[in-house]
C-alpha cells in the first residue's frame, strides 16, 4: 500500500475509529492516574499516542486526532506537575518514557515529561530544549513530524528563555531560544517541502492543497520568534532574519517560499516594531532604549515638543490598530530591506513573488506615510559605504530587476507590481510627480510588450490588436493603475501634468477608454475642478478623446442611445468647468474647446456646443460689466458674437434645425440686452437666421408652432429694433403665423402676433412702434379662424384664450380693444359652452373662462388708475 | 473522577480580526499589554491557574486567528471546549454584527452536548477609546436575546474588567464541566481486542 490517505468518504470512518481508541485509552489513563498507577497510565498514553502513527488520515483529520490526543495529554502533564511540585519525584522518568516501543508515542511522551522537568527545575532548561529539538529528528515522516514538532513548539511556549543575560547559564538566554526555534523551523520546513516530492505525480494537486493546509504549522515558528521580547536589533539582523531567509531561499520550493515570505512580512515585521517600540507597556519607550536608537529618540522628542499629551496621542494610535499601527519606526526593517529583497530575487520561478513585494510595499508605505514624509534609508554600496536613498528608488530598481529576471511572470503580475509602486510613490512621495510618471512610463512599456507578444505576422497581415481586451486580467490591472492617480489627486490638472498618463489610456480598448473617461469627468464634476487655461483645455479634451470624437476601433453598430447621451451629457457638464476669472482668457478657452470639439460630428456637437454658446453669451455680459475698464469691450463683444454665429452655423451645417434656432434666439436676446455698437444689425442677423431656419428646415406642424411662438416671444422681448428692422420682421411673422397648417395653431399664432404690434409701456414710455389697429386685426383674425374650427370644444377653448389676450391688450393701453368687443367674445363663449356636453375638457374651459371673468370683475371693482378700465362692460 | 482535585478548563476566544483577542489573553495571563498589532496564525494557547470557590482550576485559553486564511487546518481545537468567549470591538459595529455568526460557527463545529445551555461570555473590548460605536445597551439587549449571555465591557489596554470577566468565564465553564461529569464519561464500548481489530493502522511499514 502506498503512503497516502484514503478517499474522503473513508476519512470520517477512520477518524472515528481512531477517536474511539483515544477515548478508551484516555479513560484508562486517567483512571490509572487517579489511582497513582503511573506506569500503567503511561502505557495507556503510549497506546493512545500510537494512533498518531497512522498514514491514512488527511491533514485535517489528523489535526482533529492530534487535538483530541493532546487535550488528553494535558491531564498527564497536570498530574506529573502536581506530583513533582509535591516533591514526589519519579526518578529517571525522562529515561523511562524512552522505552516506549514506537518513536512517535515515545517522543510525545518525552516532550510532555521534559516540559514538566523544565517547569520544576529551570536549571535543566537549556539542555533539555536542545535535547528535545534534536530528538525530534527521529521522526522523518512529514505529516507526523510536522505535528510532533508543532506539539514541541506549543508545549515550550512559556518556557523559552527570554532574557538577554542569564543569571544561571543553564537556564539559557534568548540566544538559545532563537537557536531552538530556528532549528525547529528548519526541520519543519524540510519536512513540509519533502511532502511535495513524495507519492505519485498525478496526486500533485491534492498534495499541494494538503501542504497549503499544513502551512500554519510551519508559520507558527515565526510567530514564536516574534513573541520573544528580548531579541535585540543586532540579533534580529545577524541571527533571526538571515536564519529564516537562508532556509527560505535554500529550500527551493515555491509554495514554501511564497508563504514564508508573507509570514515574515506579516508576523516578524511586527516583532521588529515591537522592539523599536520598547515592548508593549502602553506603548511607552523606556528612555534607555530610545537613546540607543537615535532616530527613535528624535521621533520621541519631536512629539514631546509638540506638546501632545502622551495619553491623547496614544489613543489616536490605538484607534488605528487594525490597520497595523506602530508607535515608532521600524528602523530594523528598513535596514534589512536589502537582504530581504535580494532573497526575493533568488526565489524559485514558480513563486508568486508579486504578492510578497506588494505586501511589503503596502506595509512600508503606510509606515512611511504615518511618519509624515519621506523615509530615507541607507543602502550599503559595494565599496562598503552607506548611501541614503529614497524608499521608492529602492523598490523601483528592485521591481525592475525582478521583472527582468523573471521571464515567466505573467504580464498582469508585472502590472500589479507597478500598481504597488504607484501607491508607494503617491503615499510616500506626494511631492514627486516624476516618480508617478516613471511608473506610468514603465507601465506603458509593459503594455507595448504585451501587444508585441500578441502580434502574430503569419495570421494578421496588418498590425495585430493594439488595445487590451475587456475584462482580461491585464485590462483590470491597467484600469486600476489608471484609476489610482485619478482617485488620489482628484484633480485632472495633475493628471495632465503626467506625461505618460494620457498615452496609457490608449492601451485600453474602446469600452475601457470610455469607462476611464467617464470616471475622469465625474471626478472633475465632483471635485468642482476649474480648468482655466486654453492649454489645459486642450490637454484635458485630448485625454478624453474617446468622448470627443469617433474612434477607429469603436463598434460599427449604432451605440446605445441612452449610454451615448449620458456620456455626452457628462462632457457637456465638463464644459461648464472650463472657466477663467479673466475675460480675455475665457475667450481663448472657448475657442480652444470649440476647436477640440468640432470634430465630434452632429451627434456630439449638439450636446457640447450649447454649453460653449451659453458660456460665450455669459462672457459678453462680463465685458459689458467691464466697459469702464476695457475700452475695447464693444469690439470684443462683436468678436464673441461672430464666434457664436460661426458655432451655431456649424450646428446648422450638421443638419440640425431646432437647436440652432433656439440658440440664435438666445443670442439675439443677449445682444439686444448688452447693446454694444452695431448691436441692432447683429441682433437682426441672429433673428433673421432663426427665421430662415424656421422657414427652410422646420416642417413638423407642432415644431412649427413651437418655433414661431419662440420667435414672436423673442421679438417681443427685444427693444433695440427701429422701424426699418422691426417692420419686415413682424410682417414676416404674421404671415408665417397665418400660414400654419392647422386652424387652432393658426388661431393661436396669429393671436400672439398681436404682441408684435403692441407692447406694454416700458419705464413709463410707450413703444414708439405700437400700432393698435394692427394688433387688434390680429386678434380679430384669430377669432375668425377660431370660429372656423369644427370642434365646439376647441372653439370655446381658443375663444377663452383670446378673451385673455383682448383683456391684456386693453390693460396695456390699446384702446382698440373695446369693451364691446370683449363683451361680444364673452357672449360667444357662453353660447358655445351652452352647446357642449359636460366633460372634463369642457369643465376645464369653463373654469378658465370664469377665472378670466373673475379677473375682469376685480379690475372693474378697483381699476388701475393709469389703465383704460372696463367701463361699460356688463358681466352678468 | 471527582477525586482529581485539579480541573482543566478549555476556553476558546473568538471574534473578528483586530478586536483584541490576543491582547485580552495577554492581559489576563501575563498582565501585559502592547499596542502592536500582530496577526495570530493558527491557534495557540496559554494556561493560567485560577481559584474558583476554593478549587484550583487550570484555564487553558485558546487564542485564535480572526482571519480565516490563518486557519487552514480547520477548527478542530473547538472540540471539548468548556466555555466560548466572543469578543467584539465597541468602536467597530461590524465586529459586533459578526458575533452571531461566530456563535453559530462555534456551535456547529464544536457540537457541544447541550448547545442551548452552552456557556458563552461576550466581551465588548476597547472601552478605553473615545469613538465608541456600539452602545452598552445594544450589546446587552443582544446578549439577553441569546439566553442571557453574560456581557462585560473590557479594556485589555487598561485592564478594565478583564479579571472579572475571566473569573466569570472560569465559573461558568466549571459549572458546565461539573454538569458534564454527571454524564457517564465511560466510553460506549470496550473492544477487548481493540488493537488488532483488523485495522490497518499504519498503512505502511514505517516503524515510527
Amino acid at each position: 500500500m502506498t503512503n497516502q490517505a484514503s478517499p474522503v468518504e473513508e476519512q470520517e470512518k477512520l477518524l472515528e475509529e481512531a477517536l474511539n481508541v483515544v477515548k478508551v485509552q484516555a479513560f484508562q489513563m486517567k483512571r490509572c492516574l487517579d489511582k497513582s498507577k503511573l506506569m500503567d497510565a503511561l502505557k495507556h498514553a503510549s497506546t493512545m499516542l500510537g494512533e498518531l502513527r497512522t498514514s491514512l488520515l488527511s491533514p485535517k483529520s489528523y489535526y482533529e486526532l492530534y487535538m483530541a490526543i493532546t487535550d488528553e495529554l494535558r491531564h498527564l502533564e497536570l498530574y506529573l506537575l502536581e506530583e513533582f511540585q509535591k516533591g514526589r519525584k519519579v526518578a529517571d522518568l525522562y529515561e523511562l518514557v524512552q522505552y516506549a516501543g514506537n518513536i512517535v508515542p515515545r517522543l510525545y511522551l518525552l516532550i510532555t515529561v521534559g516540559l514538566v522537568y523544565i517547569k520544576t527545575n529551570s536549571n535543566l532548561r537549556r539542555d533539555l530544549l536542545k535535547d528535545l529539538v534534536e530528538m525530534c529528528r527521529g521522526v522523518q515522516h512529514p505529516l507526523r513530524g510536522l505535528f510532533l514538532r508543532n506539539y514541541l513548539l506549543q508545549c515550550t511556549r512559556n518556557v523559552l528563555p527570554d532574557t538577554i543575560e542569564a543569571q544561571n547559564e543553564n537556564e539559557g538566554t534568548v540566544r538559545d531560544a532563537i537557536d531552538f526555534v530556528l532549528m525547529n523551523f528548519a526541520e519543519m520546513n524540510k519536512l513540509w517541502v519533502r511532502m511535495q516530492h513524495q507519492g505519485h505525480s498525478r496526486d500533485k494537486e491534492r498534495r499541494e492543497r494538503e501542504r497549503s493546509e499544513l502551512r500554519i504549522l510551519v508559520g507558527t515558528n515565526l510567530v514564536r520568534l516574534s513573541q520573544l521580547e528580548s531579541v535585540t536589533e543586532d540579533e534580529y539582523r545577524r541571527l533571526v532574519l538571515p536564519g529564516i531567509l537562508e532556509q527560505v531561499v535554500s529550500c527551493r520550493d515555491a509554495i514554501a517560499q511564497e508563504y514564508l515570505m508573507e509570514c515574515i512580512i506579516q508576523v516578524l515585521y511586527y516583532a521588529v516594531q515591537q522592539l523599536a517600540a520598547g515592548v508593549g507597556h502602553g506603548g511607552r519607550v523606556p528612555p534607555a532604549r530610545a537613546a540607543r536608537h537615535p532616530r527613535a529618540g528624535r521621533q520621541l522628542s519631536r512629539r514631546d515638543r509638540s506638546g501632545v499629551p502622551h495619553g491623547v496621542h496614544h489613543t489616536v494610535l490605538y484607534n488605528r490598530r487594525v490597520c497595523d499601527v506602530q508607535v515608532f519606526p521600524d528602523e530594523f526593517h528598513l535596514a534589512n530591506l536589502q537582504p530581504f529583497l535580494k532573497s526575493c530575487a533568488e526565489l524559485q520561478p514558480g513563486v508568486n513573488i508579486k504578492n510578497i513585494i506588494i505586501a511589503l510595499i503596502d506595509r512600508l508605505a503606510s509606515y512611511s506615510q504615518r511618519n509624515e514624509g519621506n523615509v530615507n534609508l541607507s543602502v550599503v554600496l559595494e565599496d562598503g559605504k552607506e548611501q541614503e536613498v529614497q524608499l521608492f528608488e529602492v523598490f523601483s530598481d528592485q521591481v525592475a530587476a525582478i521583472t527582468q529576471s523573471r521571464t515567466d511572470m505573467p504580464p498582469e503580475d508585472m502590472l500589479s507590481l507597478q500598481l504597488a509602486l504607484l501607491k508607494l510613490a503617491q503615499r510616500c512621495h506626494p511631492d514627486k510627480l516624476n516618480y508617478v510618471d516613471r511608473v506610468l512610463a514603465h507601465t506603458d512599456k509593459i503594455c507595448v510588450d504585451i501587444h508585441q507578444a500578441r502580434y502574430c505576422p503569419n495570421i494578421f497581415k496588418k498590425v495585430g490588436k493594439q488595445t487590451l481586451e475587456h475584462n482580461t486580467p491585464v485590462f483590470k490591472e491597467l484600469m486600476k493603475i489608471l484609476k489610482l492617480p485619478a482617485d488620489h489627486y482628484k484633480n485632472i490638472l495633475t493628471l495632465i501634468k503626467l506625461q505618460n498618463y494620457a498615452p496609457l489610456i490608449r492601451h485600453l480598448n474602446y469600452p475601457g477608454r470610455i469607462m476611464i473617461a467617464v470616471h475622469l469627468v465625474n471626478d472633475v464634476l465632483e471635485s468642482d475642478t476649474m480648468i482655466s487655461t486654453p492649454e489645459d483645455v486642450e490637454s484635458v479634451l485630448a485625454m478624453l478623446d474617446v468622448l470627443v470624437k469617433d474612434q477607429s476601433d469603436q463598434p460599427t453598430s449604432e451605440p446605445d442611445v441612452e449610454d451615448f447621451t449620458e456620456e455626452q451629457g457628462l462632457l457637456a457638464r465638463l464644459i461648464h468647468h472650463l472657466r477663467s476669472e479673466s475675460a480675455d482668457q475665457q475667450y481663448l478657452i472657448l475657442s480652444a474647446a470649440r476647436k477640440a470639439l468640432q470634430g465630434g460630428g452632429a451627434a456630439r456637437i449638439q450636446h457640447t456646443f450649447p454649453p460653449i454658446l451659453f458660456h460665450a453669451y455669459r462672457l459678453a455680459f462680463m465685458y459689458k460689466d467691464l466697459k469702464e475698464q476695457d475700452e475695447m469691450w464693444e469690439k470684443k463683444c462683436q468678436k464673441i458674437f461672430q464666434f457664436c454665429h460661426q458655432t451655431i452655423s456649424m450646428l446648422v451645417k450638421a443638419e440640425l434645425a431646432e437647436l440652432p434656432l433656439r440658440l440664435y434666439l438666445q443670442g439675439a436676446l443677449a445682444i439686444s440686452e448688452i447693446g454694444f455698437a452695431n448691436h441692432e444689425t447683429i441682433a437682426y442677423e441672429y433673428l433673421s437666421q432663426a427665421f430662415s431656419l424656421y422657414e427652410d428646415e422646420i416642417s413638423d406642424s407642432k415644431a412649427q408652432l413651437a418655433a414661431i411662438t419662440l420667435i414672436i416671444a423673442t421679438f417681443e422681448q427685444i427693444n433695440c429694433f427701429g422701424a426699418e428692422n422691426a417692420e419686415p420682421m413682424r410682417t414676416q411673422c404674421a404671415l408665417a403665423a397665418s400660414k400654419l397648417l392647422k386652424k387652432p395653431d393658426q388661431s393661436r399664432a396669429v393671436a400672439l402676433c398681436a404682441h408684435l404690434f403692441w407692447k406694454g409701456p416700458k419705464d413709463g414710455q410707450q413703444w414708439p412702434l405700437n400700432e393698435g389697429g394692427r394688433a387688434l386685426e390680429c386678434l380679430k383674425k384669430a377669432a375668425r379662424v377660431a370660429q372656423q374650427c369644427m370642434d365646439g370644444g376647441v372653439q370655446a377653448q381658443l375663444l377663452a384664450e383670446l378673451l385673455g389676450r383682448y383683456a391684456l391688450l386693453r390693460e396695456r393701453g390699446n384702446h382698440h380693444a373695446t369693451t364691446n368687443l370683449i363683451d361680444a367674445i364673452i357672449q360667444k363663449i357662453r353660447e358655445e359652452l351652452a352647446n357642449l356636453d359636460q366633460s372634463e375638457e369642457v369643465e376645464q374651459i369653463t373654469k378658465h373662462f370664469h377665472n378670466t371673468l373673475q379677473h375682469l370683475k376685480n379690475r372693474m371693482e378697483c381699476p388701475d388708475p393709469d389703465g383704460l378700465g372696463y367701463e361699460g362692460l356688463v358681466l352678468s | 473522577m471527582s477525586s482529581r482535585k485539579k480541573v482543566l478548563l478549555k476556553v476558546i476566544i473568538l471574534g473578528d480580526s483586530g478586536v483584541g483577542k490576543t491582547s485580552l489573553m495577554n492581559q489576563f495571563v501575563n498582565k501585559k499589554f502592547s499596542n502592536q498589532y500582530k496577526a495570530t496564525i493558527g491557534a495557540d494557547f496559554l494556561t493560567k491557574e485560577v481559584i474558583v470557590d476554593d478549587r484550583i482550576v487550570t484555564m487553558q485559553i485558546w487564542d485564535t486567528a480572526g482571519q480565516e486564511r490563518f486557519q487552514s487546518l480547520g477548527v478542530a481545537f473547538y472540540r471539548g471546549a468548556d466555555c466560548c468567549v466572543l469578543v467584539f470591538d465597541v468602536t467597530a459595529p461590524n465586529t459586533f454584527k459578526s458575533l452571531e455568526s461566530w456563535r453559530d460557527e462555534f456551535l456547529i463545529q464544536a457540537s457541544p452536548r447541550d448547545p442551548d445551555n452552552f456557556p458563552f461570555v461576550i466581551l465588548g473590548n476597547k472601552v478605553d477609546l473615545d469613538n465608541r460605536a456600539v452602545s452598552a445597551k445594544r450589546a446587552q439587549q443582544w446578549c439577553q436575546s441569546k439566553n442571557d449571555i453574560p456581557y462585560f465591557e473590557t479594556s485589555a489596554k487598561e485592564a478594565v474588567n478583564v479579571e472579572l470577566a475571566f473569573q466569570t468565564i472560569a465559573r461558568n465553564a466549571l459549572a458546565q464541566e461539573t454538569e458534564a461529569e454527571l454524564y457517564n464519561e465511560f466510553p460506549d464500548q470496550i473492544k477487548l481486542n481493540a488493537n488488532d481489530n483488523g485495522r490497518n493502522r499504519d498503512g505502511d511499514n514505517c516503524a515510527c
